[in-house]
């Protein structure tokens, strides 16, 4: 079951320029995993090397977040969208 | 022929190098690289063809480590930074200090949660120390305002210095296998215990290559109640400290600079313990010739009031020509350059983000 990965611009540069990536996954962890497979250096913008997803990273599935659901347990359906965005924070 | 004058400015929104010649009369400004990054340290690598290194400090997307060869005209990304093993729990916050190894191609990095790592291919892959980042005192090391972190390396040989805050000075006589909190003599002004065997905020260390025994440190000071633990010498290799603060309007501050040619004199800026900016706002640098006994307030050239800033711990720096340079810069984005070794004082970039660290060479 493919989902789409929408990656922010300021994260394009990770993964050869791509706006999005199809990532077969039933799971926020399966995405995850997925992408550190295939796009290490996009991962690690995303996770630090605990695997915890970044303080300042939102993940959304369609308009929902991924804190507001299951975490990373939160399922995926067929079509499902996964938005990584940057959190409101700076100064 | 090393002609130019290279300055690295590390600041909240990223890393500026500027370039003079030997005259130091203008400086040229580029940047800045990891635009919007914060960069806490920086490095000038001289030993083979120069390299600038820089932290990169993205509160979004975790650490990057900038390189340059080309005096830093472009940067690029190493192939890593310092990453915790996988079971460590803990996750790297920021990287603030780099120093040269011994190795050509080595570099050393101090890390926030306070770890170190090494790198021996110029940063593309790097090695965690375990000898002080899984040191027995370290679940017991307590984050300062600025975090948790290992500040400083200061390399002799085998023997290395650290400075952690909040952990104090710790010291390798084995080329970093092993460290030993060495702190007899550094105070600690926020335990019961004044003289704690470890878990001193240690600002900065610093020591000239031609007298490693004699180390100069600026810790945490500012307590009315035990005073003078703020500036501190050792004269044997850094297993104990006494206070040089005497004469000092402060002794409180961040950064404490060596001459470049001169064991003997050092430079300090005192700050108003409580603001951490100027007393009375009158920035002043002050220089001691002999060190430490007695100090001379250096302000000629200085704003004569209303100078409220603070110089953090990496900050200020000293080029190595004969009239060597004394240079500093503020949390108010102001680059300052102390000539003659500080006898007079001119602004070289008035309006720059808020700097972190600065570092100098002759390149």
């Amino acid at each position: 079951m493919a989902i789409s990965v929408q990656i922010p611009t300021s994260l394009r540069a990770e993964c050869q320029g791509s706006s999005h990536v199809e990532i077969s996954a039933t799971t926020i962890s399966e995405v995850l995993s997925q992408l550190q497979a295939e796009h290490p250096q996009l991962f690690r913008c995303i996770c630090d090397e605990t695997g915890a997803v970044r303080r300042h990273i939102n993940l959304f599935v369609n308009d929902a977040l991924i804190h507001r659901q299951n975490g990373l347990g939160t399922k995926l359906n067929p079509k499902d969208t996964l938005f990584i965005m940057t959190a409101v924070s700076g100064g | 022929m090393a002609d130019r004058v290279v300055l690295c400015i590390g600041t909240k929104k990223g890393l500026f190098v500027a370039e003079a010649n030997k005259s130091r009369r203008r400086f040229n400004l580029r940047g800045p690289f990891g635009s919007g990054v914060a960069v806490y340290s920086a490095m000038i690598d001289t030993r083979r063809a120069t390299r600038i290194y820089a932290s990169s400090c993205n509160a979004w997307f975790g650490m990057k480590l900038l390189v340059s060869t080309d005096l830093g005209n472009k940067f690029k990304e190493t192939k890593s930074t310092p990453a915790f093993p996988g079971d460590d729990g803990r996750s790297l916050a920021n990287i603030w200090s780099l120093e040269p190894g011994g190795g050509s191609k080595e570099l050393w990095a101090g890390v926030e949660p306070a770890a170190l790592f090494r790198s021996e291919d110029n940063g593309n892959s790097w090695e965690m120390v375990s000898g002080i980042s899984n040191h027995k005192h370290s679940k017991e090391w307590q984050p300062g305002a600025g975090g948790l972190c290992l500040h400083t390396i200061v390399r002799d040989g085998n023997r290395i210095h650290l400075g952690i805050s909040t952990g104090g000075h710790y010291l390798s006589e084995d080329g970093g296998a092993t460290f030993e909190a060495s702190n007899e003599g550094v105070g600690a002004g926020f335990f019961p215990n004044p003289y704690p065997e470890f878990g001193q905020c240690v600002h900065k260390i610093a020591r000239h290559p031609d007298a490693p025994g004699r180390l100069y440190m600026q810790n945490h000071g500012g307590w009315p109640e035990r005073p003078g633990i703020g500036v501190l010498r050792s004269d044997d290799y850094g297993h104990t400290w006494e206070s040089i603060a005497e004469g000092l309007p402060s002794d409180f501050g961040f950064p404490i600079v060596v001459h470049p040619h001169d064991p003997e004199t050092i430079y300090v800026v005192p700050l108003e313990p409580s603001t951490r900016t100027c007393p009375e706002g009158k920035p002043a640098v002050w220089r001691s010739t002999n060190g430490g006994r007695k100090w001379k307030k250096l302000t000629k050239g200085l704003p004569k009031h209303d100078g409220y800033f603070t110089v953090l711990r990496d900050a200020m720096c000293t080029d190595s020509l004969d009239a060597a340079g004394v240079y500093f810069g503020t949390t108010t984005g102001q680059l300052w350059m102390g000539h003659d070794g500080g006898d007079e004082w001119s602004c070289l970039f008035d309006s720059l983000p808020p700097i972190n660290c600065v570092k100098a060479a002759i390149v």
